[in-house]
Formats: structure tokens, C-alpha cells, sequence
């Protein structure tokens, strides 16, 4: 569905994204995952025919994203990472300009979003929160009930309340069929609702992976106060990564072990259990080093 | 053209045209109701007590006793040159360069319309515009000139230095249109949209200034309002309305074409 082929597109400053190849199935979802200032939003920009490639080319549905850009806008539902919106009008005009502009005849869709996503569209956008721009944003790429979706960190400065929505909304279209690529600099938002991901580094794809075998990669270690220093060497004698942090206190880096860890555990006075969640900060230096080389 | 798109360029620039529009509209009355056919003289006192060179820049010249000319002169020199090209700049700055710089050019081109489509129609919304402004004026300058002073205007010369007039400000909104379409941020959009009209200015008004300096007027789109030529011949109407069309087509036409090339960071 969505093919990028030796995509590349160097910017003055020497930044850019270089060679990325990757392949979007039709009824996929696919995460794409990098920090702030990647290359996330420039590949992006790519698959929407905002810019020219410098080398390489993204199709979606074998046509050219850059020369083909108008009519395959009719497929597609974008959500733009910095949401620029006509200020001038009011949340309902802005959707009715939207509307008219793609020649969209049924609101339903629309309409029923605005209700689900519980936003005011009388008032005037400028006056708008981050958050009800968010999800003038969303209602604006899903009204028209696209084939394809391109998101650019879809839930920022969503509640958590709207980005369980916003998550049910994902899977609702996946299970239609749809194909979906979301990008976001948050491993859970992507962990929990896409089949596979993409990792972006400095402008180089590191990985594609399926979000399973991610989630392998993705150690969760637990920081463990323990009452009696002496229960230190107990841990230390199992199969787990233990780091000594304190006198009485460790970090302990668990595989798939759960059940040793617990029984372990048990037979230790704990004070006080943290989890410390890595981020993708963390995964990356981990498995694909600082200069992303991949860890195949 | 798209006439979605047209709707809402006119909500978002309608009341900077009517403010123009009122602007001229006032001048124009103020210009028609104080001609006087019978005091013709004490105009001319009154020039006198003015410095002769900041007539000549102002385009003041000609202050005489007949309609048309005095019409001409008094507004056609300065007036109807700087506010429709203060109109043209900061309009054609927010046609395409603004809707680039903060990012709602991607909603436009989110939807199933052509690049081209979407600045051809920025592009009609500048011109139609600035001929309606022109319009609107003409139509009150006759029907105060008639109402008052019935059968002195020239209607047919009156129409020929209004629409050269209109095509210069065309030209202007051409340039001002193509640095639009051509850069990403609108503070180079305006210094350079802004910046070519006003070195026109300055060069208009330095070559009447001083006789030395004359040269410099043809390095000047305003020196096609030239109003002795519009008032005398018709022949140099119709071959500067060409070169002025001519010109306003080629900058409108480059920056569709920018447009629709260039790579966009939205």
C-alpha cells in the first residue's frame, strides 16, 4: 500500500533522512518510532507530496506521493504533527471548508466524531486549547473515511481519557480494513495499537520489526529497596541483570524470568518495588548502539 | 479555481479591501467636490505657497482647471498608486507565503486539489480583487463628476487612466505574488514583496523631483501612468496596457509554477 523506495532528502543543514526503505501493507498498522528531530515528520512530509525527494521515491497504492499528490488526497486522512488551522474561522466552518474542499457529501462520519471526541466547534480556533485543536485535527483526517492513514504523533495533548479513544478509533479502523501509519516519539502509544514498527535515527531507518518481537527487546527493570543489604547477593545469584545502586538498593533487569524474579523475591525482605519503565531512549542504545547500527 | 477555497480567501481578506476601498472612496469625493471650474486661480495660489519640487513628487502637477486632468493629477499621481499597492503586498503576502509559513498550506493541499488549482485561485482572488476596488471607485468618480459638474469628465480618458493605473497595481501585485509563492517565510515574502514597490516609489518620485534624475524613470513601473500621454493618445494606452499585461502574466505565471515545484516544509 505505502512503498518508500531509497527515499532520501538531505536538508542544508546536512540533516535530512538517507535511503529509507520500508513497505506498508494494505490492513497494517505501522508504528513509526524515533526522537524528536529523527526524520519522523520529513518522511512524512514525503508520503503527503509536500516535498521533493532529493533521491528515491514513496508511493502509496503504486502512485507517486509528490507528482500524484491531488488525487491521491482522496484516500488519504492526515493528521499534521504541528496542527496549523485557517485561525479566522470557527471549528464547525473550518470542517464545513474541509468538507467542501474535498467534495465530501455525507457529515455523518463528521458528526458523529465531534460527539465521540466531545469538542465545542462553535468557537474560534484561535481561541482553541492544544487539545481541541488535537482533536479538530483527528476529526479533520478521519471525516472523510479515508483508506489510508498518516498521523503524525497523533495524542499529543490528548488526556489520557482521549487517547483511549483515540486508541479504540485505531483498532476500530484497523479491524475496517484500513492501513495506518502513526508516528510518535511514545513506545506504548505504539506498542499497544500497531503490527509493526519503524525505527528512525538520525535519519536512517535502524529497524523494522514487528511490534512482538519489540516488545522482547523492550526489558522492563524493576528498582528493588531492600530492608537487609545481605539479600543483595541472593539476587545477584539468578539468571537476572542486578545493578547495585545503593547500599540497600538494586536495579534488576528481567528477560521473560517473571517467575524466578517472584520467587526470588519472595524470599527477600523488599521495603519498597519501582518499576522502571525503559524508554525508547533506553532501546536504542541498547540494541542498535549509538550509532545506530542494527543488531542484526 | 476553486470556489470553496476563493469563499474563504474573501472571509479572510475582505476587510483590509474595504478599508482600501473607503480609503480611495473618501479621497476621490474630497478630490471631485473641491473642484472649482470658476476658481481656477486660487488653486493655483495655493500651489504657489508650496515648494514646487514636493508637487512634482507628488504628482501634483497638473492642478489645472479641467476635470479630468485635475482628477488625474491630484489623484492618480500618489493616491490611487499607494493604497491599492499597500492593499496588493500584504494580500498577496497571505495568499500563498503565510499559509506556507504557518503550516496551513498542508490542509489545503490535504485535499484532492492540485497545487496549481489552489494558487490559480489566490491568484484570481489578487486580481478580481483589485479590480473590484478600482471598480467600485470608478463608478462613484463618475457619478459624482456627472452629479456635479455634468459632462466636464472625459469618461472615455477617465476609463483609459484607470485602467492603466489598474494594470500597474496588477504588476505590482504580480511581483508581490511570485516572492509569495516563492518563499517558505513571509518575512522574506513581504521584505521583498513590500520592498520592489517601494524602491518604485522612490525612484518615481526622485526622477520628478529632479531633472537630472529623469533617466531613473524608466527603471519604474509607475511611469506607465504617465497622464499626459493617457490624456492625449489612445495608441499609448493600448501599448502600455499590453507591456504592463505582459509583464503582470509572466510574474503571476513564474510563481504558479515555483508553487507547484518547489518542496514545501509544512
Amino acid at each position: 500500500m505505502i512503498k518508500v523506495e531509497n527515499l532520501t532528502q538531505i536538508y542544508k543543514s546536512g540533516k535530512g533522512i538517507f535511503d529509507l526503505n520500508f513497505t506498508i501493507k494494505e490492513s497494517e498498522v505501522f508504528g513509526y518510532l524515533g526522537p524528536n528531530g529523527s526524520g519522523k515528520t520529513t518522511t512524512i512530509r514525503n508520503l503527503l507530496g509536500f516535498s521533493n525527494a532529493t533521491r528515491g521515491r514513496a508511493t502509496i497504492n503504486g502512485k507517486d506521493c509528490r507528482s500524484e499528490a491531488a488525487s491521491l488526497q482522496n484516500y488519504i486522512g492526515y493528521l499534521p504533527g504541528e496542527i496549523a488551522f485557517f485561525d479566522n474561522m470557527s471549528g464547525m466552518q473550518f470542517l464545513k471548508f474541509m468538507g467542501d474542499m474535498r467534495k465530501t457529501k455525507d457529515n455523518s462520519i463528521r458528526d458523529s466524531l465531534i460527539e465521540r471526541l466531545d469538542l465545542d466547534t462553535e468557537g474560534k480556533i484561535k481561541k482553541m486549547s492544544k487539545g481541541m485543536k488535537q482533536k479538530l485535527g483527528i476529526i479533520t483526517a478521519f471525516m472523510h473515511d479515508p483508506a489510508v492513514y498518516i498521523l503524525d504523533e497523533p495524542t499529543s495533548g490528548l488526556d489520557p481519557f482521549m487517547q483511549n479513544i483515540f486508541i479504540k478509533m485505531i483498532e476500530e479502523e484497523k479491524s475496517r480494513g484500513k492501513t495506518i501509519m502513526m508516528s510518535s516519539h511514545i513506545f506504548e502509544e505504539v506498542q499497544r495499537t500497531c503490527d509493526r514498527a519503524g525505527i528512525i535515527k538520525e535519519g536512517r531507518i535502524v529497524a523494522v520489526e514487528e511490534i512482538k518481537a519489540l516488545n522482547a527487546m523492550k526489558k522492563e527493570s524493576y528498582i528493588i529497596t531492600l530492608k537487609d543489604s545481605k539479600d543483595i547477593s541472593k539476587l545477584s545469584n539468578h539468571s537476572f541483570d542486578v545493578k547495585t545502586l545503593s547500599e540497600n538498593r538494586v536495579e534488576i533487569t528481567i528477560g521473560d524470568s517473571y517467575k524466578e524474579f517472584f520467587q526470588v523475591l519472595s524470599s527477600c525482605s523488599v521495603i519498597n518495588l519501582d518499576v522502571n519503565q525503559q524508554t525508547l531512549e533506553d532501546i536504542f542504545m541498547k540494541y542498535y548502539g549509538k550509532d545506530g547500527i542494527s543488531h542484526e | 479555481m476553486n470556489k470553496t477555497l476563493f469563499k474563504a480567501t474573501l472571509r479572510a481578506n475582505w476587510l483590509i479591501g474595504l478599508f482600501i476601498t473607503l480609503m480611495l472612496i473618501m479621497y476621490t469625493s474630497i478630490a471631485i467636490t473641491m473642484f472649482d471650474p470658476e476658481s481656477a486661480d486660487m488653486v493655483e495660489g495655493m500651489l504657489k505657497m508650496i515648494p514646487k519640487g514636493m508637487i512634482k513628487a507628488f504628482g501634483f502637477s497638473n492642478l489645472g482647471t479641467e476635470l479630468t486632468g485635475y482628477i488625474s493629477s491630484y489623484l492618480y499621481g500618489f493616491i490611487y498608486i499607494i493604497f491599492p499597492v499597500i492593499y496588493s503586498v500584504i494580500v498577496a503576502n497571505k495568499l500563498i507565503a503565510k499559509h506556507v509559513d504557518s503550516g496551513s498550506m498542508a490542509y489545503l493541499l490535504t485535499t484532492p486539489n492540485s497545487r496549481i488549482k489552489i494558487a490559480i485561485t489566490q491568484a484570481i482572488y489578487l486580481a478580481s480583487s483589485i479590480a473590484i476596488i478600482f471598480i467600485i471607485n470608478i463608478v462613484i468618480g463618475i457619478i459624482l463628476s456627472e452629479s456635479m459638474f455634468s459632462g466636464l469628465l472625459k469618461i472615455d480618458k477617465y476609463l483609459s487612466l484607470n485602467l492603466i493605473t489598474y494594470l500597474v497595481i496588477l504588476a505590482v501585485s504580480s511581483i508581490g505574488f511570485f516572492f509569495s509563492c516563492l518563499f517558505n517565510e513571509t518575512k522574506y515574502s513581504l521584505a521583498f514583496g513590500g520592498g520592489v514597490p517601494l524602491i518604485f516609489l522612490v525612484i518615481k518620485m526622485l526622477s520628478e523631483l529632479n531633472t537630472d534624475l529623469e533617466w531613473m524613470r524608466y527603471m519604474t513601473l509607475y511611469s506607465f501612468i504617465n497622464i499626459d500621454k493617457i490624456l492625449e493618445s489612445s495608441g499609448y494606452v493600448i501599448l502600455s496596457s499590453s507591456i504592463i499585461l505582459v509583464i503582470s502574466l509572466i510574474f503571476y505565471i513564474l510563481g504558479i509554477i515555483i508553487f507547484n515545484r518547489k518542496s514545501l516544509s509544512i
